[in-house]
């Protein structure tokens, strides 16, 4: 039950005594919490991981304008959702203004939305570390078609990450 | 009757072997880790920091001190405030002490509710029973420890009604619910008998979903999110205290929002 | 000039009260040491769902080494920090001191005193005397303060204090508002470590409680260092 053990210091026993640092180990919680928006295990494909995370009916006009973070405890914003698009091979992408501060310098890339998934009132992308989506080319419209505002997805879930 | 809080099965410590590769992953990460934390600070005085032990009973003293606290501010007759079903988040936001993909989901037609403790009626409810009982509807904010927040709407049976039917004694001091997660809690008697405390069978008009409890979970709207266990199997009423997992880990008991 | 020590002699020029009487000295050093508890502690529950997004403290800066700890330091020390600030209030205005000492501010001797910090000029030879920028901060912080403990309250609270939670814009609101009291604090004890670090007598005299003061509150006439 006892969270942690601090180093050896020397006993003080002064009424407001104040340290500035200390260690604390702690293996007590090691095995009870797993972190949320773990990517795929190595050779899973996308849609076989999505399908592991109980994907959920969604409205397509609600996931309009979310934020897409970074499945981290600091939150990192990645961009927003821009469009819900079907691609040339009928696949379901979501269009993410990606990168730049604050609005500006950002630049839509597709990602499959197997490699997202719904947190609450944003989406995380879990399957690509930002490195690899500073990769992926600048989304183009041509055979692409918009799924209309009422269309119901089914996007996976994970649990917030910290 | 054998209460079933009382465990006789460990869970199996070879299921952690579908996840190595993910355990191995979080270590790498730095996710299992020691913590380095600034400002180990002494407020009382004669406090020993070799035993810290010591800290951690003082704190854990206060937390129960502030439960009693929070049992006084309770108002029993406070509605939290309601919001229009347009609100609602759909899906709502999944959490638990594991991620989604370690859900397991319960069949509704073996499901049982177990019942125990300061009850009259004692046999174990079907989910056609318990959906035969009359049922009210709330769309209320979700807050949780974390300090995220969403509003739901949820239907399902009064916890008030289904304690009354089954002849609990009202007077004792706690309902304790086990679930098919191995997530034990328990919540104060004033707050099972709170109007907006139900067994939830519904999310919004549809039933719930697996990651989301089915078929039955607790829903207040005055308790943090943790308390709201899914997948309930049983329920007792008791007058030892039951504890419950995130308070054997050193979260508050009453948690009263 | 030696500060003189309390006398026996009976000299009634010796017997002035202290800049800093026992009292305040101890409630500001209970204050300086459950604050950081406060702080610490609450950027342990914030990182557990950051407000600003991209912005986490990280496990070094937190006390608690993990959410459940940090919240129980946070729901410990709240009662030293609200009980302590209550005494701190009442003592304060029921010996005059909040009002002679942090009273009256005119915006003209804020905007010379910043002046006079920014060219460092800040030997402060008479510390019984707070200059403008000083009981600004102070009268701020005392604010931040107050403002920490109604947020804090709603936040704990949110449904059985639902009203307030309304008055304060809704529960996210009052998040943001908590955490915006926390980094005006924040601000306050950098600046004000700081300038206790420059001008080292003000230190001294927080601990044995500085120069003796005539009746109206200023440094006796040769006393002041």
């Amino acid at each position: 039950m006892v969270c942690g053990h601090m180093k050896r210091v020397t006993p003080i026993r002064i009424l407001l005594a104040f340290y500035l640092v200390s260690a604390t180990t702690s293996v007590a919680h090691a095995q009870s919490t797993t972190p949320g928006g773990m990517p795929p295990p190595p050779g899973m494909s996308l849609a076989e991981s999505a399908a592991m995370r109980f994907p959920q009916p969604v409205r397509v006009g609600d996931l309009l304008g979310r934020d897409v973070l970074r499945p981290v405890e600091s939150q990192d914003v990645l961009g927003r959702v821009r469009r819900l698009v079907r691609d040339r091979n009928g696949q379901i992408m979501v269009v993410v203004d990606f990168g730049g501060l604050l609005g500006f310098g950002s630049r839509p890339i597709a990602v499959p939305v197997d490699a997202m998934v719904l947190l609450g009132q944003d989406m995380e992308i879990v399957a690509f570390t930002p490195e690899q989506l500073r990769q992926f080319p600048t989304f183009s419209p041509s055979g692409a078609a918009d799924l209309a505002d009422d269309t119901i997805i089914k996007v996976g879930l994970a649990k917030p990450s910290h | 009757m054998k209460s079933p809080f009382r465990p006789d099965v460990v869970p199996n410590a070879g299921i952690l072997d579908d996840h190595k590769p993910l355990i191995r992953s979080l270590e790498r990460r730095g996710l299992i880790r020691g913590g380095l934390s600034l400002g180990a600070l002494v407020m009382l005085s004669g406090c020993d920091l070799d035993r810290p032990e010591s800290v951690e009973s003082a704190l854990l003293a206060i937390g129960r001190f502030n439960d009693g606290v929070q049992a006084l501010l309770f108002d029993p007759n406070k509605l939290a405030p309601t919001y229009p079903a347009s609100m609602i988040l759909r899906p709502p936001k999944f959490n638990a002490y594991y991620d989604v993909v370690d859900v397991k989901p319960v069949s509704g037609a073996t499901w049982r509710l177990e019942l125990s403790g300061l009850i009259a009626e004692r046999r174990p409810w079907t989910l056609p029973q318990l959906q035969a009982l009359p049922q009210t509807s709330m769309v209320i904010k979700h807050i949780c420890v974390e300090g995220w927040s969403y509003i739901g709407g949820w239907t399902g049976v009064p916890l008030r009604a289904f304690l009354e039917r089954i002849g609990a004694d009202l007077r004792a001091k706690y309902v304790a619910f086990k679930t098919t997660d191995d997530y034990p809690s328990s919540i104060d008697m004033a707050t099972a008998l709170h109007p907006q405390t139900l067994l939830a069978l519904k999310y919004g008009d549809d039933t719930l979903a697996d990651p989301f409890g089915y078929p039955v979970r607790l829903r207040m709207a005055t308790k943090l999110g943790y308390k709201n266990q899914k997948w309930i199997t049983a329920i007792e009423v008791t007058n030892t205290y039951p504890g419950g997992y995130w308070e054997a880990k050193g979260f508050p008991w009453f948690a009263g929002i | 000039m030696k500060q003189v020590k309390a006398e026996t002699s009976g000299k009634p020029a010796q017997s002035g009260r202290r800049l800093h009487p026992l009292p305040i000295r101890i409630m500001h050093w209970i204050n300086a040491v459950v604050m950081l508890v406060m702080i610490t502690s609450g950027w342990g529950i914030y990182d557990d769902d950051v407000i600003i997004r991209g912005v986490h403290f990280g496990q070094f800066w937190r006390l608690g080494d993990w959410a459940a700890w940090s919240l129980n330091w946070h729901f410990a020390g709240m009662w030293f920090f609200t009980i302590n600030g209550l005494i701190y209030l009442v003592y304060g205005f029921a010996s005059g001191r909040l009002r002679e000492k942090l009273l009256p501010i005119r915006p003209a001797e804020v905007v010379q005193t910043i002046i006079d910090t920014l060219h460092f000029k800040i030997a402060h030879d008479d510390i019984t005397v707070y200059n403008a920028v000083q009981k600004l901060l102070y009268i701020v912080v005392i604010f931040a303060g107050v403002s920490q403990v109604v947020t804090g309250v709603a936040i704990w609270k949110p449904i059985q204090f639902s009203g307030l939670v309304s008055l304060l814009g809704g529960f996210q609101t009052a998040r943001a508002l908590h955490f915006a009291g926390m980094a005006v604090i924040v601000g306050f004890l950098i600046v004000h470590v700081a300038l206790a670090l420059l001008v080292p007598k003000t230190l001294g005299a927080m601990v044995t409680g500085g120069p003796r003061l005539d009746p109206r509150g200023r440094a006796r006439e040769g006393h002041a260092i």
